[in-house]
């Protein structure tokens, strides 16, 4: 579960700027030198420690979000470590150039990456730890490396019998040289790539000793919550005398952090704190029906950036008979992770360290330094595990809040986010409105033109300038899945003032909607059966494939009386989905989710349970966006700003959910997002078909 | 100073008795597995046992929990062997865990009123938000637990009928 995106090369560089100059590294750097590592710990490389007592230690450098990441890489180094899948475990690798993901480059949790840029790597660092190890065993032999055998933690020599354990080895093994191409193993041999081992992180997760950054705790520490102007935007003008009960308080300039003994003195202390805020100029315009009708207006004379042109869309879609004009609207919507964002900060003489859940801890370290005026090597971040990042822990917001609040008060500082602050302070997914145009002749879809509005991440943050395409708005509108010989797909940026971020699988749970709704419509302008229409007009076989399975596993053909099926197909993060949802209307009007069957080919497997259990943990996070999720504004404040306010899919509503997960050779795709994109427009295509309406707006429910 | 009963041991805590109990469990007795998600009773993940009934700690004030048991995650087994902590780790249920103590902690309130739950009775008894999605596996493992109890208790009654009968 994840999210950062597809960055295009010159994007993630400047994003790697940002975190102060990430190199690429996998093998050959020694590891970093970390406080209570036992000494019997032998580190072979970067990424595996092995004990003298046969414990094997792999460092993970992906921030463990639920999506079981501290399982699947390690399974990859295990797997040519050759050692039990028992004796492992993992640890968060600190923030270091080494552990950088080598698909970007950075030590950046999202985009679906993991699995997919630490494949190779992380596979060959385990079988240069196991080289190693059979180099020290063969010099205690006094034979050749290639008489030796690595199995289950032991070397042996068959010729002469001799054998020893990794951890009576390790010590020696350390003192070699990091082999920098060892012979990798064919998948035909793997025994732990491909199977379900049970994940690692949940013994701990079930008995409440799983440490989150919320649950961080440091001698000495103060307990601190955020407080931030009523409006987005709004930064703080001036602050009263410190209240009754509190310890402490900084002004943040976006925020003022009120610290206490406890944090719920702290809550107290920041309600009561009297503050007076500056209202940025936008703050009048930051209005729901203000953004909606600018979108409105932006859509028929804003100026349009091509995202990908071929043919002719406009002269096909005039020459045909029919044609197909629909425009779509989605909301503002929060992240809304169970742990808000929280974060620890110790700022001393010396440096400064952090305890953060956090999905870029190269970024959380550039903000510590940039803010303490260090570099970036004397901060140490802790990741602790994520309770849930979907996006949000990308952020450094709240690690920015912590560090200046040490820094000010002098001790260290954990703050809190009450889950009013984190609702009302997001950095949303962007509204978006979406004008699909596609002209119809003789049953075949003859021109497809997609214009999408929408605020830009990445013009926002700088990092694209203005006038240049934003992948992130356009994913899931280009490179579709099917032949559309002519066709045309534009970006218009809105410039609404709501701070916008990455949202769980990003511009394709916007465009996804669009794109497959719109095909729906077309099928029923053309007389052509939904899956009918996608089979002839996909041109691959994998997307091809996964529709028919899909289709197949739901009775297509067959919908339960009174029930409509809704088919949609995504092909992102490097994976195929395709979703079919069965809806009912138990009342009138309302929508009612019942089942969803996936099928996906996301590559070669790692850990089949953890994909399952992605797709389907994606199909519901995208369902309670299908169903209830958004933000609206009025005059720059946010609502709602809780979970009574903020309905999301709990056990009554979820649908039974089976996934089927195509064999495929193919190099591994993502998993943590591709199970959202497809869930809206399956569901608005299950209620078209089952009522004749046509919900074009988000949500639903 | 209030005392608080807390998996089994009391403690005299050094907090305003109107302080939620969520707060003096976290940050007075150290015990985070209890977790913070909204403050206005809605989402669940604070959920411990009273006197062995679920209630939200982020709403009950420690000075109603004077004087009544009350059971955390970390008070549930010392090893993680409760019944239903082994069955979330055989469906291997949780994905980022932050709801999974509350929740875990809601069934084992609803398996003790009602050892053999039916759907509609899981949807009323596990009302708690999971972002992730686990629904589907906690269902699964509530089922399991239940299934498991339901054989032990057949193979205890079978057991004592053969005694019975051998007596008679």
């Amino acid at each position: 579960m994840s999210t950062l995106p597809d960055l295009d090369r010159r994007t993630f560089l400047t994003a790697v700027a940002v975190g102060g100059g990430l190199a690429v590294g996998v093998l050959g750097d020694a590891l970093p030198a970390r406080a209570g590592v036992p000494a019997t710990s032998s580190a072979l490389g970067a990424w595996v420690r092995i004990g003298a007592d046969e414990s094997v230690t792999i460092l993970v450098g992906a921030a463990e979000m639920g999506q079981g990441v501290f399982t699947s890489l390690a399974q990859l180094v295990a797997e040519e470590l050759e050692v039990d899948w028992a004796r492992v475990r993992s640890e968060a690798a600190p923030a270091a150039a080494v552990y950088a993901n080598p698909l970007t480059h950075a030590q950046l949790t999202g985009g679906s990456t993991s699995v997919r840029g630490y494949f190779d790597a992380l596979r060959t660092a385990g079988a240069a730890a196991r080289e190693m190890l059979v180099a020290a065993a063969a010099a205690r032999f006094g034979v050749a490396p290639g008489a030796c055998v690595a199995a289950r933690g032991v070397v042996t020599c068959p010729s002469t019998g001799a054998s020893a354990r990794y951890g009576a080895l390790a010590a020696d093994a350390a003192r070699r040289p990091v082999p920098t191409a060892p012979a990798l193993k064919p998948p035909a041999r793997w025994t732990t790539i491909g199977r379900s081992v049970p994940r690692v992180d949940l013994p701990a997760k079930v008995r409440g000793a799983a440490v989150y950054g919320i649950d961080v705790r440091v001698p000495g520490m103060l307990h601190a919550v955020v407080r931030h102007s009523p409006m987005v935007g709004g930064t703080v003008a001036s602050v009263g005398p410190r209240p009754a009960g509190a310890l402490g308080v900084v002004d943040c300039g976006d925020a003022v952090v009120v610290a206490a003994a406890t944090t719920w003195e702290a809550m107290q202390a920041a309600r009561g704190l009297k503050v007076t805020w500056t209202a940025p100029p936008t703050t009048s315009a930051t209005t729901s029906a203000t953004i909606s009708a600018q979108a409105r207006s932006l859509m028929t004379a804003g100026p349009a950036v091509v995202a990908e042109s071929a043919g002719s869309a406009t002269a096909a879609i005039a020459a045909s008979t029919r044609t197909v004009d629909a425009t779509y609207e989605l909301p503002y919507l929060p992240h809304a992770p169970m742990e808000p964002p929280a974060c620890t900060a110790s700022v001393t003489a010396a440096g400064c360290e952090l305890w953060a859940p956090t999905q870029a801890p190269g970024l959380a370290a550039a903000t510590a330094a940039g803010i303490c005026g260090l570099t970036p090597d004397k901060v140490t971040v802790h990741p602790t595990m994520l309770g849930g990042g979907l996006g949000r822990k990308f952020e450094n917001d709240f690690v920015a809040h912590a560090v200046k609040a040490s820094k000010a008060l002098k001790a260290p500082v954990k703050v809190t986010w009450p889950r009013e602050e984190d609702l009302g302070h997001d950095q949303y997914r962007p509204m978006a409105l979406i004008r699909v145009r596609a002209g119809v002749t003789a049953g075949r879809l003859t021109g497809w033109s997609h214009r999408i509005v929408t605020p830009s991440i990445l013009f926002q943050r700088g990092w694209v300038p203005d006038g240049a395409v934003d992948s992130q708005s356009v994913d899931g509108a280009v490179d579709l899945p099917y032949a559309l010989p002519d066709r045309l797909v534009e970006q218009v940026r809105h410039p609404a003032a709501v701070p916008v971020g990455f949202w769980r699988s990003v511009g394709n749970s916007l465009n996804c909607f669009a794109v497959e709704s719109a095909l729906d419509e077309v099928a029923l302008a053309a007389g052509v059966d939904p899956l009918a229409l996608r089979l002839r007009l996909v041109d691959d076989p994998r997307a091809a494939a996964v529709l028919t399975a899909v289709t197949s596993a739901a009775g297509w053909s067959r919908p339960p009386a009174g029930r409509g099926l809704g088919l949609a197909l995504t092909r992102s993060f490097g994976s195929y989905v395709a979703l079919v949802a069965q809806v009912a209307q138990p009342a009138p009007g309302t929508v009612r989710v019942e089942r969803v069957w996936c099928a996906a080919d996301c590559g070669r497997l790692v850990n089949p349970d953890t994909v399952d259990a992605q797709l389907t943990g994606g199909i519901l996070h995208g369902l309670s966006a299908t169903l209830f999720g958004r933000t609206t504004f009025e005059r720059g404040v946010a609502s709602p700003r809780n979970f009574d306010e903020l309905r999301v899919v709990r056990m009554a509503d979820a649908p039974v959910v089976s996934v089927q997960l195509l064999p495929s050779t193919a190099a591994p795709g993502g998993v943590g997002e591709p199970g959202v994109p497809a869930v809206a427009p399956a569901v608005a295509n299950a209620w078209a078909r089952l009522t004749g309406v046509r919900r074009r707006s988000l949500p639903l429910g | 100073m209030p005392t608080l009963r807390v998996n089994g041991v009391a403690s005299s805590v050094p907090v305003p008795t109107s302080m939620p109990l969520l707060w003096a469990l976290r940050d007075a007795l150290g015990l985070t597995g209890t977790k913070y998600g909204c403050g206005v009773e809605a989402c669940g993940a604070c959920t411990v046992l009273l006197d062995g009934e679920p209630e939200r700690s982020c709403s009950v004030q420690v000075h109603d929990a004077v004087g009544k048991a009350v059971t955390t995650i970390e008070g549930l087994s010392p090893d993680g062997s409760h019944p239903v902590q082994q069955a979330w780790v055989a469906g291997q249920v949780p994905q980022c865990g932050y709801c999974q103590s509350g929740m875990i902690l809601a069934a084992v309130a609803l398996l003790r009123r009602t050892p053999q739950p039916t759907d509609a009775q899981i949807d009323a008894a596990m009302r708690n938000i999971c972002v992730c999605g686990t629904y589907q596996r906690i269902r699964a493992a509530i089922h399991q637990v239940a299934a498991a109890t339901a054989a032990t208790a057949a193979a205890g009654s079978a057991g004592s009928a053969g005694t019975a009968g051998a007596r008679s």
